[in-house]
């Protein structure tokens, strides 16, 4: 069948379910299941990552922050680890971090560079995945995170542990913010691949035990930096 | 229905769920109006259908992915498969768990062209490993143990596998891995499909979905036409009841949307992206009295509401979908003939419907379809008739019945000292997923004589 004869069936049937159509309460334009955050944005957002069964962090400053990351990358020891290029990681001072620890830092012109399969390669072997968000959800415990060039998507995916660094100005109330937002940053702007992540990789598939790391990330760190830095950070 | 396993897992999976679920709808905010927002939606946008999917189209060709229409199961097939085909090399294909795949029987056609499938949910790949069927919308392989799981992957292993979830897990993550790694095409389901920006939305747990997204060079969704919202605004409020519903979480740990292929200087996610839209009887159910059932959002909340579904399981009754909007769905899509059990299989609780979160009235269409069956009877109901006729005439002739009885409890009744019948003669489809009653090894009246109060 082709396209013109698909859509003139669907036409004629779409006409006549109007016949059937449900009457239901009138809440067009209403904000309905609104449930926002409190006074305390990331204090929010820290709860709820815990409760999902990420490990929350709660740092005052990027040093503070750095101490964090270093802490876990002493205790992962990873040899390489896949990060995205971000005005946040740059804050914290990430690259000279990896070189003082020795991690093999994977770097997005070398991997550009590289034969497709090869850079792939390497991304499926990164240990780590380091990766700002951006944008984060207070009152669900979700990081937004959204491809684009130096921001690739295998890094909260490929890696057994994935870290992610919020500043205070990247978290939104509810998820109607996060889809405000997006709105207001323009729909055609919307990137080829945006990720709502809300906990560590789960399965409950062998008799409802609940399971870690099946396929993503088994490890899931998020490092909060509140109360909120002066400079405005990039989105 | 003896299969103490099944029995057991699916009593604990329903009481988990639909305890979890009831609590996440009770903290949810405001949620019966959320639920009302959310089928308020469904039905002004089937009212409109024809629209929102050339927006669609639109909108993904716009973003430089490609789009098919497909009017049924061979015609998708077909499609697919050429799309693979085209993509060169394609041989090795990777799927993340999609019901809409398994109604047009994907995998088999597929392989039949000499490819590769591998599922890679982790409940699904067990199954795929042990030539299973799904038992349950979301939770798959519940109707297996830890030891049986341990069997069944340690036959892709050159060591015995211990019966531990967690090695269990880490051994599929390793061999799935490769075979992420290795594919050229990637096909998903859609959960939802943005018309406005040509988004599709996926919604898993596991991170599969992702993988399947990121890794291989050619992504083919497949849709159910029904699939498809108008905003991206729309979004969040289907999201906010999905996961409630499903699993009792705010919301699932991955949702992606995916708005065409990869952009340029990016080093990962598809170069190709392919949306095939599926009719497949949907077109008849838009223009009926049953319209309503294109509301669901397959979440398997009703499943696990069902009194009834909790203790027979999803492999009783045949068909893709399972449950109560299974017993619905199933005969839409697949014929009412073949499939003319399942609307009688209900008590009309009303359960399933208290727990759905767009509030399909589930008993009311279940109705519905035993009417559309008594008005048109197929070859399975004359057959039916026939042995009702001659239940009848033993009935109306005391002898008869009495030496009938007499026969079928020395007989049949003592061979089968179970109480159960693995297989009955003329009943050969009934039997295949199910047992039937035995007689028993007398009969009431022997035993009414013998306790010497007659």
């Amino acid at each position: 069948m082709n396209r013109e004869e698909f859509f003139s069936r669907v036409r004629d049937a779409t006409a006549a379910g109007r016949a059937y159509r449900i009457h239901t309460a009138d809440v067009t334009g209403e904000r309905v299941g609104y449930a926002g955050a409190a006074d305390d944005p990331a204090a929010r957002l820290i709860e709820e990552v815990n409760k999902v069964g990420g490990t929350a962090h709660r740092a005052k400053s990027h040093r503070e922050a750095r101490n964090v990351l270093a802490a876990l990358l002493r205790e992962c020891r990873p040899a390489s680890a896949l990060c995205w290029q971000h005005a946040v990681l740059e804050r914290l001072g990430l690259c000279e971090l990896l070189a003082e620890l020795g991690v093999r830092y994977l770097a997005y012109d070398e991997l550009a560079a590289l034969d497709p399969a090869m850079a792939q390669k390497r991304m499926l072997e990164a240990e780590i995945g380091i990766s700002s968000v951006t944008y984060a959800v207070a009152e669900t415990g979700t990081l937004a995170v959204a491809s684009a060039t130096g921001r690739e998507r295998s890094a909260s995916l490929l890696p057994p542990v994935h870290v992610a660094v919020v500043e205070a100005d990247q978290i939104l109330a509810d998820l109607f913010d996060l889809f405000d937002a997006l709105e207001t940053a323009g729909l055609d702007r919307l990137s080829s691949n945006l990720t709502l992540i809300t906990g560590p990789s789960k399965t409950g598939d062998i008799e409802l035990t609940l399971t870690t790391g099946v396929h993503g990330p088994g490890r899931w760190h998020v490092i909060v930096i509140a109360p909120i830095v002066p400079e405005r950070s990039e989105r | 229905m003896a299969d103490a396993t099944l029995h057991g897992a699916l009593a604990r999976l329903a009481d988990t769920l639909a305890s979890t679920h009831r609590a996440a709808y009770a903290a949810l905010h405001e949620s019966d109006r959320l639920r009302e927002r959310a089928r308020a939606i469904k039905d002004a946008t089937l009212a409109e259908l024809d629209r929102h999917l050339a927006t669609l189209e639109e909108s993904v060709k716009r973003r430089g992915g490609h789009v098919h229409f497909a009017a049924d199961a061979a015609d998708a097939r077909e499609l697919i498969g050429d799309i693979i085909h085209r993509a060169g090399g394609g041989t090795r294909i990777v799927k993340s768990k999609s019901m809409t795949t398994e109604e047009i029987h994907l995998n088999a056609a597929l392989e039949a062209r000499g490819w590769q499938v591998v599922e890679t949910d982790f409940g699904e790949y067990i199954l795929q490993v042990a030539g299973e069927r799904p038992s349950h919308l979301v939770a798959p392989a519940v109707h297996l143990t830890v030891g049986q799981v341990a069997e069944i992957l340690s036959t892709r292993s050159d060591t015995p596998l211990p019966a531990d979830a967690a090695q269990l897990a880490a051994f599929a993550r390793r061999q799935l891995r490769d075979r992420f790694a290795e594919a050229d095409v990637g096909i998903t389901g859609a959960n939802f499909a943005v018309a406005e920006t040509g988004t599709i939305v996926l919604v898993s747990n596991e991170g599969n979905a992702r993988l399947t997204v990121t890794l291989p060079r050619v992504h083919i969704a497949l849709m159910g036409m029904e699939k498809v919202i108008p905003r991206l605004s729309d979004l969040p409020v289907f999201l906010k009841v999905l996961a409630r519903a499903a699993t009792g979480q705010k919301l699932s740990i991955y949702t992606s949307l995916v708005t065409g292929p990869r952009q340029p200087g990016e080093l990962d996610g598809p170069e190709e992206f392919h949306l095939v839209v599926l009719d497949n009887g949907r077109s008849r159910i838009l223009g009926g009295p049953l319209r309503e059932s294109l509301f669901c959002i397959r979440c398997g909340a009703c499943l696990n509401a069902c009194p009834i579904y909790r203790h027979v399981g999803g492999h009783a009754y045949g068909g893709v979908y399972a449950g109560p909007i299974g017993a619905v769905l199933t005969p839409l899509y697949d014929g009412l003939a073949a499939n003319h059990h399942l609307p009688h299989a209900s008590s009309l609780c009303g359960a399933c419907q208290a727990a759905c979160p767009v509030k399909i009235q589930i008993p009311q269409m279940l109705v519905k379809l035993r009417e559309m069956l008594h008005a048109e009877p197929g070859e399975l109901s004359r057959r039916e008739a026939i042995v009702y006729r001659l239940w009848a005439a033993l009935l109306r002739r005391p002898g008869a019945y009495r030496a009938a009885t007499y026969l079928a409890t020395r007989t049949i009744g003592r061979l089968a000292p179970s109480g159960w019948l693995r297989r009955v003669p003329g009943l050969g489809r009934w039997t295949r997923s199910r047992d039937f009653p035995a007689p028993a090894t007398e009969r009431f009246r022997d035993w009414w004589r013998r306790e010497g109060r007659a």
